[in-house]
């Protein structure tokens, strides 16, 4: 059996936005375009690189290119990577456009079930705050191309950008987020059950949760926990609020931004947030170090799921990595993955001593290999590993 | 330009890759155009596993089907959508300059990065 015939098809909770016959073929279409992109098109670009952009470069300098910057003003001179570039810059655009569609033809309705959810709360609760400012780095581009970003409303109580958001993230990591998308919560969550067994956190605050992807696994996880997820964007956590319920988890969702909130001093046991950091800016990552320093128990924990830095990477891995910074409105992204991150920690008064960065394996590739032999090589799709940075207070 | 409800562009420079970015749309013509004949074959393999389960229709049948006017005008419709998923790439240019999305890339680089 191939590995491709055993990716598991997205959860069809009650909030998922339905497909038709079309519709679902379309969002398949894109899913089996980008496997092929990275299956059987991505490795060209270092053939291309090893076979011919490198040996001329080192021929005209004496010296291979030194930097990931060398490396991109060679490279996006080759034909290969300028097909490779445009296809996936292409595969992206009919992501969004494919979970558009359904959601487009039933907004009214969908928005009416997500309200309703929305007002007759039944376990976990939704505030939200008309005036709260969208940060700036969310307003400068609409991220990873999601057109009106998490933040745009086109209807009244809209959560259209949260029902979009649902379905492209499992078409975008090819269902390798798993079938409720929440990979990196659950990646977190076995490492510290393993790492620290004894650490059974009362109060936990998700940051920029979005649709609660990554916040859902810790109720399930730490049963007796209180759990919190901030946005800063309304639809998304309209949305949030509604899959939660639907899927019987009880989480308190308000829209704060995770630099300032409102939340008392020393309120949270466990802080965490899965790819927040690099959809944030400068300033805004140094305040929300400072915010979780002011909002943890001593004691307390926090961590921080990404895909891992550029140190130890080759100029040209790390060029790879950073074409979502150009290419998928990811601005931040490649100074987030070079930012010291610790010196941010210690600017925030933690303790260096205490300081967490690991790589930690994916939950549900555990979980696959566990099931069946054939992902044991460990080479399932992407990596298969997360990035973790934090601090214990 | 079709009518949607839904913003169409990410707000940001779209980055062409070819020296003509007219190149670029053609690669996103025509993978919009794959991704919509793969729709239809879905469609085709559906209804052709259907209706010989079913013991309907034959492939003689199909071969010799004439679609009368009505049936005409709801293909026409069908298609107006068809051609917006394949033409996407420009409408999207369209949407963008009308909304005034101009700023170059870099600009939100350095308003993030200095913010
Ligand atoms: C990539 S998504 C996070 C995905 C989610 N944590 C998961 O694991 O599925 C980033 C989210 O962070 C939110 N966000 C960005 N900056 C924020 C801030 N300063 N405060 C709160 N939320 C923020 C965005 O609105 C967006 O929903």
């Amino acid at each position: 059996m191939s590995a491709e015939s055993q990716t598991q098809p997205q959860t069809q909770h009650s909030m998922l936005a339905p497909t038709d016959h079309d519709e679902f073929a379309r969002q398949e279409f894109v899913r089996s375009y980008k496997e092929y992109l990275v299956h059987n098109v991505h490795q060209g670009n270092e053939k291309r690189y090893e076979s011919s952009v490198k040996p001329a470069f080192e021929k005209k300098h004496n010296r291979p290119p030194k930097d990931r910057f060398e490396v991109a003003k060679e490279m996006t001179k080759d034909p290969y990577y300028q097909m490779f570039s445009s296809l996936l810059r292409t595969s992206q655009e009919m992501m969004w456009s494919s979970c558009q569609l359904p959601v487009e033809r039933n907004l009214e309705e969908l928005n009416a079930k997500v309200n309703q959810v929305t007002d007759g709360a039944v376990k976990g609760s939704l505030k939200l705050d008309e005036n709260l400012a969208t940060p700036r780095y969310h307003k400068a581009v609409d991220i990873h191309c999601q057109p009106g970003g998490y933040h745009n409303e086109f209807a009244d109580k809209d959560a259209s950008s949260g029902m979009v958001y649902d379905r492209a993230v499992h078409i975008y990591a090819m269902a390798q987020l798993g079938p409720y998308n929440d990979d990196i919560g659950a990646s977190i969550i076995m490492w510290l059950q393993e790492k620290y067994p004894d650490f059974k956190p009362k109060r936990i605050l998700d940051m920029g949760c979005s649709v609660g992807h990554s916040t859902i696994p810790y109720a399930e996880a730490f049963p007796d926990a209180k759990i919190y997820g901030i946005d800063v964007a309304a639809p998304m956590l309209r949305y949030a609020h509604a899959r939660a319920e639907s899927l019987n988890v009880p989480v308190h969702f308000s829209q704060q931004n995770a630099e300032k909130t409102n939340f008392k001093s020393g309120s949270f046991d466990l802080i965490v947030s899965h790819i927040l950091l690099h959809e944030t800016s400068e300033k805004a990552i140094h305040n929300i170090v400072k915010e979780c320093h002011r909002l943890l128990k001593p004691g307390g924990m926090m961590a921080h799921g990404e895909t891992p830095p550029y140190k130890n990477m080759s100029p040209f891995d790390a060029f790879m990595l950073d074409w979502d910074t150009r290419n998928n409105n990811e601005p931040f992204w490649a100074r987030s993955h070079e930012i010291d991150l610790h010196k941010l920690s210690e600017k925030a008064n933690f303790d260096p001593s205490k300081k967490i960065e690991e790589m930690i394996p994916s939950a549900l590739q555990v979980a696959q290999a566990r099931r069946s032999e054939v992902f044991q090589g460990g080479d399932f799709g992407g990596g298969g590993l997360w990035f973790v940075y934090g601090n214990k207070k | 330009m079709t009518s949607r409800k839904l913003q169409r562009k990410a707000h940001g420079q779209r980055p062409y890759f070819f020296d003509d970015p007219n190149v670029d749309k053609l690669v996103s013509m025509i993978m919009g155009l794959a991704g919509e004949v793969s729709v239809m074959h879905d469609r085709a393999d559906t209804l052709e596993r259907l209706l010989q389960t079913k013991g309907l229709v034959t492939q003689k049948e199909i071969r010799e089907f004439q679609p009368s006017i009505e049936i005409m005008d709801e293909r026409a419709a069908w298609r107006k959508t068809y051609l917006s998923e394949i033409l996407r790439i420009i409408e999207g240019e369209l949407e963008g300059t009308a909304r005034g999305d101009l700023d170059p890339y870099e600009k939100a680089v350095k308003t993030v990065e200095a913010d």
